[in-house]
């Protein structure tokens, strides 16, 4: 990859998007590149907007805190646009040109208005239904954050599968330190899988099954992402 | 005093009571932290609050005490996981950070080498004790995690808490990544308890920005340690009654309002301060230089500490895409102030801009004082509240400053 | 500190202050039966007292430091002031360090010395007056007792601020017209030893320092008691004769008609039954032991 790849997470307290970005980042970190991830610096409660941020390149990178122009942005639940769950508003703001958003949904949810103006800035929009993906694969939702970062990766390939498994031995293989909330939620997983084996293998057959589903709405894309 | 020291004399000063090539009963190896440095593992992927935990690991710590405080909560826990571990003598909660501060002085003051974290509000809690520790001549190490302090309570990172610091009479040194913060978490207790400066040191970073993101770290084999402490190199008496003297005064001049009095608060008020100059030897012998420059023959500078460094390595990047130079001076440490080096990188800059994460610009103003023809200083950009400070923002205060026609910036929300 | 440590070196001797000398010669540390019997006699640790003149307190403080069992190896904890003003003239090593803090520093410094000597029995103890101990250090007071700290707490209680010139404190009496209560002060004396017996302390007493003996007994058992079990606290009434219009001469009687029947410091003391047991055992042995000492 040649320039820096900006992902800015968007999505619910309990979601995994602090997860999610800390993987993509492991990822990137364990194919040799750079990379920087942190969490939206609040007071994260169930449910309540959650922001995420992964900053992956070839050079050293310094740039850290809040990301305000990213070139990808994900968004993990409906409600981050339905019910303005968001940090800004709207939730794109901010996106460069010819960007990339991933929304989890089964719906369209953007307006007229939204689509002219990512038309405009000529940012690809990609709906996927990662809940549904996660239920039928991971066998619970808790897994969506699986889904959208396979997803992610497909598009972008900014990763490779080889390299996000690696990484989600080491977030979930070995003894993880997280805040309260994160573990607790750990915790949840872990017990719903009761066997770790189970409960990594599952999530890296969601990311796989996202990643090849992308890949190819990716590959039928007129379009010129600058995310590739 | 103050005699030039010789910086590429390798080894610092510790004491004899225990010989390198011991080992601890964890079976760490005690190693002169010049030789520590040298032998770095595989990289590793850590958050700030586990850089923490693992630089606490090899700095053979007697006692830590515990507070909840955002963003710090995190690595005050870890470092209760090695106690648990056997890698710290104790470790306990403490009830508020006031009473935190004072279960370090009294370990301090009995000899142990102490290690807490505090963050925001809790630093201010605290603060009574931050110029007693100095007082005292306790060597305490406090990790604080830069969080914004005013109402409305925020729990964001923003530097407005080190102003406070500046003039307590500790050493203050400003990490910009995780990468120094381990560094400095080190080398500060190395440099804090030399006899001739025998003082606290808050090793500072920006919340969050450093605490809660991920960064490749370069850390020293867990199988060595720090020397440990010896209470009895102190420049005061370790109040555990193994060494004289005790006190035997006809009269206690120190609590009477006369003029002995007076003389000595004095001048031990100007002895803590020429102990925070004296700590610049040892601090170069160890992390090399003060402060870290890049192109500095350049005519627009910036000088910055802590994450606006990163920020702005990252603008001067953005602003040579566009044919425009700008050079670079980090701070390490603000106290002792880099006084002599600040004047000489800045010696033919024509513009010289201070980006900082608090509202009161107060590096700016240190700044200020310190160089001839200061008008040559822009305080800013300034972001409170712990706001990002987009690369793109600082790209522009500079083009600004050139004349250069910038667009607006759009910004989150518009 | 044994007493080999304090020992002068012969060329310096001349040159160091009588005090200093007397203490070499006639200190009683590593002595087991020190009491307040040696107060005049030996040397009880305290020089010339910085208080006032009949002030119950300085009396106080000589119980006190002749009745600490092991002087060589104690540290006291103090706090801002009247107190603060005596402890430089102490031998043994006092902390200073801020107000209302004493618990807290006293709490860090216990356990750095379990870590640093953990073979050897070092007593901590905190003497803090009444504003230190019940109003602006309460919180660390109690926190250390419910965290079953192994240290002594011992509170001067002289029932106002006297060192910043007789303020309303919160052992205050009710009803006493003093500077920050015009009114008279408006509620009850804060009941601290039933505070401390509530809060985890396993050996409490209050008393006033009119009977040398009874001090003595009550700072070793409250001493010997943190050694083994954890907390203790002994609150001692040692009036501030200036504030409340004494002469110099009167605190003694003062004190006697407090600790009389139906008076406020009437002698209490609480403790566990293992406690109780504790005690009694230690005092046969010492029993026998002096025995044994006397028939040699």
């Amino acid at each position: 990859m040649k320039k820096r790849l900006n992902i800015r997470i968007s999505g619910l307290g309990g979601q995994g998007a602090v997860t999610a970005a800390h993987l993509l980042a492991m990822a990137a970190n364990k194919a040799g590149l750079y990379s920087i991830s942190n969490p939206f610096f609040g007071a994260e409660k169930r449910m309540a907007p959650a922001e995420s941020y992964c900053r992956i390149g070839p050079e050293r990178i310094y740039d850290r805190g809040e990301l305000v122009y990213p070139e990808v942005i994900m968004v993990f639940h409906p409600q981050v646009i339905t019910l303005q769950k968001s940090y800004t508003a709207p939730f794109y703001s901010g996106i460069k040109k010819n960007g990339l958003i991933i929304i989890n949904t089964s719906t369209d949810l953007l307006t007229e208005e939204d689509h002219q103006r990512l038309d405009d800035l000529n940012v690809a929009v990609y709906d996927i239904d990662a809940t549904s993906l996660a239920l039928e694969i991971g066998g619970t939702e808790l897994s969506t954050n699986m889904a959208m970062i396979g997803a992610c990766a497909g598009i972008t390939r900014v990763v490779s599968l080889d390299e996000l498994e690696k990484a989600l031995q080491d977030r979930f293989g070995k003894k993880y330190v997280a805040s309260g909330g994160t573990a607790t939620l750990d915790e949840a997983i872990k017990k719903k899988y009761a066997k770790k084996e189970m409960l990594l293998k599952k999530n890296m057959d969601t990311i796989i099954k996202a990643y090849e589903i992308a890949t190819e709405w990716a590959q039928n894309q007129k379009q010129e992402m600058a995310v590739q | 005093m103050n005699k030039p020291v010789g910086v590429k004399e390798k080894g610092v000063k510790m004491s004899q009571h225990v010989k390198l090539g011991q080992k601890n009963k964890k079976g760490q190896v005690y190693t002169d932290i010049v030789d520590m440095f040298n032998m770095p593992e595989p990289p590793s992927f850590l958050t700030g609050s586990e850089v923490i935990r693992d630089a606490v690991k090899v700095a053979s710590i007697d006692l830590s005490v515990a507070y909840p405080i955002t963003p710090q909560s995190e690595a005050a826990a870890l470092i209760g996981e090695l106690y648990a571990e056997g890698y710290l003598g104790d470790y306990f909660r403490g009830e508020s950070e006031f009473a935190v501060m004072g279960q370090c002085a009294g370990a301090a003051f009995g000899g142990a080498r102490v290690f807490t974290t505090t963050a925001g509000p809790g630093t201010l809690r605290a603060f009574e004790n931050f110029p007693m520790w100095a007082g005292a001549r306790l060597p305490i190490q406090v990790c604080v995690t830069c969080r914004g302090i005013n109402s409305p309570l925020t729990i964001q990172p923003d530097t407005l808490e080190m102003y406070f610091l500046l003039e307590t009479g500790m050493l203050i040194w400003h990490a910009e990544t995780a990468q120094d913060l381990y560094d400095y978490i080190l080398a500060g207790f190395m440099v804090a308890e030399q006899p001739d400066v025998h003082l606290p040191i808050a090793t500072c970073c920006d919340g969050f920005f450093v605490t809660h993101t991920k960064d490749t770290v370069n850390k020293v084999p867990d199988e060595v340690c720090l020397p440990p402490y010896d209470p009895y190199r102190s420049p005061v008496p370790c109040m555990d009654m193994e060494n004289p003297p005790v006190r035997m005064m006809r009269d206690p001049f120190v609590m009477k309002s006369n003029y002995i009095s007076y003389s000595t608060h004095a001048s031990w008020q100007q002895e803590v301060r020429a102990a925070i100059e004296r700590s610049r030897k040892h601090t170069i012998r160890i992390l090399g230089s003060l402060v870290e420059t890049q192109n500095t023959d350049r005519e627009i500078l910036i000088v910055a500490s802590g994450t606006a460094v990163s920020q702005s390595r990252e603008a001067i990047r953005l602003l040579e895409e566009e044919g425009i130079k700008v050079g670079l001076v980090k701070l390490k440490t603000i106290r002792p102030f880099p006084h002599a080096e600040l004047r000489e990188a800045t010696a033919n800059a024509k513009a010289i801009f201070v980006p900082e994460f608090n509202l009161s610009g107060w590096l700016a103003r240190e700044v200020k004082a310190c160089i001839p023809n200061n008008e040559r200083v822009h305080a800013g950009p300034q972001v409170g509240g712990g706001m990002t400070m987009p690369l793109e923002v600082i790209a522009e205060e500079i083009k600004r400053y050139l004349g250069i026609p910038t667009e607006t910036l759009a910004s989150r929300g518009s | 500190m044994s007493k080999e440590k304090i020992t002068i070196c012969e060329d310096l001797a001349d040159i160091m202050p009588p005090e200093y000398q007397e203490l070499v010669a006639t200190a009683t540390y590593g002595k087991e039966d020190r009491g307040w019997r040696d107060v005049g006699s030996s040397k009880e640790l305290i020089e010339s007292h910085s208080l006032c003149a009949g002030c119950p307190e300085s009396i106080a403080f000589r119980y006190v430091m002749a009745s600490v069992p092991a002087p060589e190896d104690t540290v006291f904890v103090g706090s801002t002031g009247c107190t603060s003003l005596v402890f430089p003239h102490v031998a043994i090593q006092n902390i200073h360090s801020l107000f209302g803090n004493q618990n807290a520093i006293a709490s860090g410094l216990h356990r750095a010395l379990k870590v640093r000597f953990p073979d050897q029995q070092k007593d901590v103890v905190v003497l803090a007056g009444d504003g230190a101990t019940v109003d602006i250090g309460l919180d660390m007071t109690l926190q250390s007792w419910f965290r079953q700290e192994k240290f002594t707490t011992i509170c001067f209680d002289n029932e106002l601020y006297a060192n910043t010139g007789g303020q309303e404190s919160g052992l205050m009496q009710r009803g006493f017209v003093s500077k920050m209560a015009p009114a008279g002060k408006l509620f009850d004396k804060v009941r601290l030893p039933e505070i401390a017996r509530e809060s985890g302390c396993h050996y409490v007493a209050c008393l006033t320092v009119s009977k040398p003996n009874r001090v003595e007994k009550v700072i070793k058992n409250a001493i010997y008691v943190s050694r083994v079990f954890g907390p203790s606290f002994v609150q001692l009434y040692t009036p501030c004769i200036l504030e409340i219009g004494k002469q110099s001469m009167e605190g003694l009687d003062e004190m006697k008609d407090a600790e009389s029947i139906g008076g406020r410091f009437v002698f209490k003391e609480y403790m566990t039954d293992e406690v109780k047991n504790f005690l009694k055992q230690k005092d046969d042995e010492d029993k026998a032991r002096k025995k044994a000492a006397k028939n040699k």
